[in-house]
């Protein structure tokens, strides 16, 4: 409690602050000063700033836009309003497909040129001077902010990822541990809580940039983590399935149930300071491995192999992101294992994908709104229809990236609607009453604190938010009282309507199916695997996989409702194609090393031209066709090209043959078939 | 520091154009102290940037002072 209580204090004293110097350096809009600062205050300083930094950035380009496009401009309203409409057009896309926090600032600079430009149409001669008082106002609240968030108790990003950290990857352990013994796990829960951790890591960490100086940046840690934890599913999912086709066939052999049982038990506590690497069982592990591949010629032999294979993954990885959160905890004693390049190449910069479809068409729709608001305000010569424009463009902007933005649009005039009253009663009935700044700061505090407070609440953040720019807006303080009650009911009105035409255009234009859009990000992921094939020269798989986990997260928090196999019947496993995607990268390495190189090659045709097929089909909003499964029969299965493909490899000399290529052929093949196949059930030659 | 500078008929404060040359500065003193891993020794790093920042300013206002229009 404490600690909120220090955020809403220091919060209430910046928008004090800020408020004092924009009256006494008579600018012309304080409360933009005002809720400058509600905008940026985060819990996290990272966050904190990097918003104040794009903010600022945004607001000096839509500034600088406006200052040029309006004097040409004014003279003729339907093409201003057109040029505009655009303008707020293509920063929002150009917004959407960036997906970074550096997609604020260009989504600000649509609006603001729309806010400036709006309201001096009237008197173009003041076009500069109400440029030049937003950027100054917008600046004041930025710096206020942040500054009072940088001294007063700073939260920093790293110490909020460790927290989380920790009690995620111990939980991760324990459910391996429990998968491995069971062999039925919670794949679902396991897949969605994995994915939102690695989108939190993410999302978190691109505000590191930002933070107080002495927060270490790490970023190579931080990235090879997310790699690591992202790796966690799709080899546990291998290491499952193997080890359901082996418990399918009868028992364990004692040797691999004891591996099992032994590294089940290390997964339980591996976080644990005291439960160190267990460097002998994998040992143990390696050297079973090698003898069991140069002896292998039965199916059961590959898939036991297999699962050794995977275990070592799973046990390398789970040592990996302890020694990486051990690191990040300690960042002043640099690990001299952690300084090894070779053994930890940075993966690269996080790649995320992008929806160029859906952000055109959010482009569209803003571009609409913001025209129809026009076209009302010119034809009925409503005196107060370019703030109806404004919003619609604010409306349109804000809520861009959801799939139902008008829900949202909705909720935001709805707080507005309920800010107005207490925003009346200040401007009616207690402004009136006081005299000077200090009683002003009095009589404000008790609001701008309870605002403060909610946005420490999570669940509260957002409505805080609308309600505090609601607030500010509709008091509009300005350095002399000039109460008007007929200007107040309009220009609230109009905000009101601007919402409301943002909300129905993109009720009607811009309302998107979740679970068409998941389908529509499972294809694309499925193309990437496709992708991930035909590249020459080969792609990284460090990026790849990190693309494919963002298009997991994507798909994992638009499927919340949905059941996993009736997502999976609609063509959407991106944990599948992860791992497809992975075993086809391990074959194509082999195909390098020119290992069986030709039967190789003719398992990844099998499988891309198997992508290729089962496209399903979408028509209509909800219903799933797959194509007619004659024409997938005609083409051979991918599961005989690896059955061909196993058999060669099993028939070269045994140094030759790679362990992890036989791995990674025996998971695509469980991925298309659990069948043993037939003719390696019976030992060759 | 107290003055304005007239840049093609738009007047432009003195102290904006000090005070972002001193974040500049400030910018680049913060990447060489985290470098040298120097922030250990630092107990609050908001507040110490801050004051950093303001020594700086002091410092380019005090060193441009007769230069100023």
């Amino acid at each position: 409690m404490p600690r909120r209580l220090i955020f809403a204090l220091a919060n209430t004293g910046a928008v004090l602050v800020a408020l004092y110097i924009a009256f006494a350096r008579d600018l012309e809009r304080p409360y933009w000063a005002m809720f400058t600062v509600f905008i940026i205050a985060k819990p996290i300083l990272g966050a904190v700033r990097s918003k104040a930094a794009y903010r600022l950035a945004g607001t000096l380009m839509g500034a600088s836009m406006t200052v040029f496009l309006i004097p040409p401009l004014v003279q003729s309203p339907i093409l201003l309003c057109l040029v505009l409409a655009m303008w707020v057009g293509l920063c929002l896309f150009c917004s959407l497909l960036d997906r970074t926090p550096r997609s604020y600032a260009l989504l600000l600079a649509g609006y603001t040129a729309t806010i400036i430009g709006f309201s001096v149409v009237n008197q173009p001669e003041t076009v500069f001077d109400t440029a030049v008082a937003r950027v100054e106002e917008i600046s004041l609240g930025i710096l206020c902010g942040s500054l009072a968030h940088s001294i007063i108790f700073p939260r920093n990003v790293l110490r909020e990822i460790l927290g989380q950290i920790d009690s995620v990857v111990a939980a991760c352990g324990r459910w391996i541990s429990e998968a491995l013994q069971t062999q039925s796990p919670d794949l679902l829960s396991a897949e969605r809580r994995l994915t939102q951790i690695v989108t939190e890591l993410r999302l978190q960490y691109t505000h590191v940039a930002f933070e107080s100086s002495d927060t270490p940046r790490s970023g190579r840690l931080m990235r090879l983590l997310q790699q690591r934890v992202g790796l966690l599913l799709p080899v546990a999912n291998d290491l499952l399935s193997a080890v359901r086709t082996l418990h399918a066939q009868g028992a364990l052999r004692p040797a691999i149930a004891e591996y099992l049982q032994a590294c089940s038990a290390w997964a339980a506590c591996f976080m644990e300071p005291q439960a160190l690497p267990p460097t002998s069982l994998r040992q143990q592990i390696d050297t079973a491995l090698t003898r069991g591949c140069s002896a292998a010629g039965t199916w059961q032999a590959v898939v036991e192999n297999t699962v050794l294979f995977r275990l070592l993954e799973l046990i390398d990885l789970l040592a990996d992101i302890r020694d990486l959160v051990t690191a990040l905890n300690h960042p002043d004693t640099p690990s001299t294992a952690l300084e090894d390049e070779v053994r930890w190449p940075d993966p690269g910069k996080y790649a995320l994908t992008s929806d160029p479809t859906v952000a055109a068409l959010s482009a569209a729709a803003a571009v609409l709104a913001v025209l129809i608001a026009c076209v009302l305000w010119i034809q009925s010569a409503w005196p107060e229809g370019g703030v109806a424009a404004q919003f619609a463009a604010i409306g349109c902007s804000l809520f861009a990236t959801l799939d139902r933005p008008a829900k949202l649009i909705t909720s935001v005039m709805v707080g507005i609607l309920l800010a107005l009253p207490l925003a009346a009663l200040y401007v009616f009935a207690i402004i009136p009453q006081i005299d000077g700044f200090p009683s002003l700061a009095v009589v404000l505090f008790p609001v701008l604190m309870l605002f403060s407070l909610m946005q420490t609440i999570a669940r509260l953040e957002g409505t805080a938010l609308v309600l505090a720019v609601g607030f500010s807006g509709g008091l509009a303080l300005q350095s002399s009282y000039q109460a008007n009650f007929a200007a107040f009911v309009n220009s609230n009105t109009a905000e009101v309507a601007g919402l409301l035409i943002a909300a129905i255009i993109n009720v009607v234009f811009r309302t998107i199916d979740p679970l068409w859009n998941a389908q529509r990000i499972a294809r694309a992921g499925r193309a990437s695997v496709r992708r991930l094939v035909a590249s020459d020269p080969p792609m990284v798989l460090a990026g790849w996989t990190s693309q494919m986990f963002d298009r997991m997260g994507l798909i994992t928090s638009r499927l919340t409702t949905a059941r996993h196999d009736a997502s999976v019947e609609a063509g959407i496993d991106p944990l599948r194609d992860l791992r497809i995607g992975l075993n086809l990268a391990a074959l194509r390495d082999g195909i390098r090393e020119r290992v069986a190189a030709d039967e190789l090659a003719c398992v990844v045709a099998a499988v891309d031209a198997s992508y290729a097929i089962q496209e399903p089909k979408i028509s209509g909003e909800r219903i799933y066709v797959r194509i007619p499964t004659a024409r997938a029969a005609k083409a051979p299965l991918p599961s005989e090209h690896i059955d061909k493909a196993l058999r060669a490899l099993t028939n070269t000399p045994p140094e030759q043959r790679s362990p992890k290529l036989l791995a990674a052929l025996t998971s695509l093949r469980l991925n298309f078939s659990a069948d043993p196949p037939p003719a390696l059930t019976a030992p060759i030659k | 520091m107290i003055g304005e500078l007239n840049l093609g008929g738009v007047f432009i404060p003195w102290l904006l154009i000090t005070a972002l040359a001193a974040f500049a500065v400030s910018l680049l003193v913060r990447v060489l102290l985290r470098r040298l891993r120097l922030y250990r020794f630092v107990w609050h790093a908001g507040l110490f940037d801050t004051a950093t920042f303001v020594v700086l300013l002091w410092i380019t206002a005090w060193i441009t002072s007769p230069h100023t229009p």
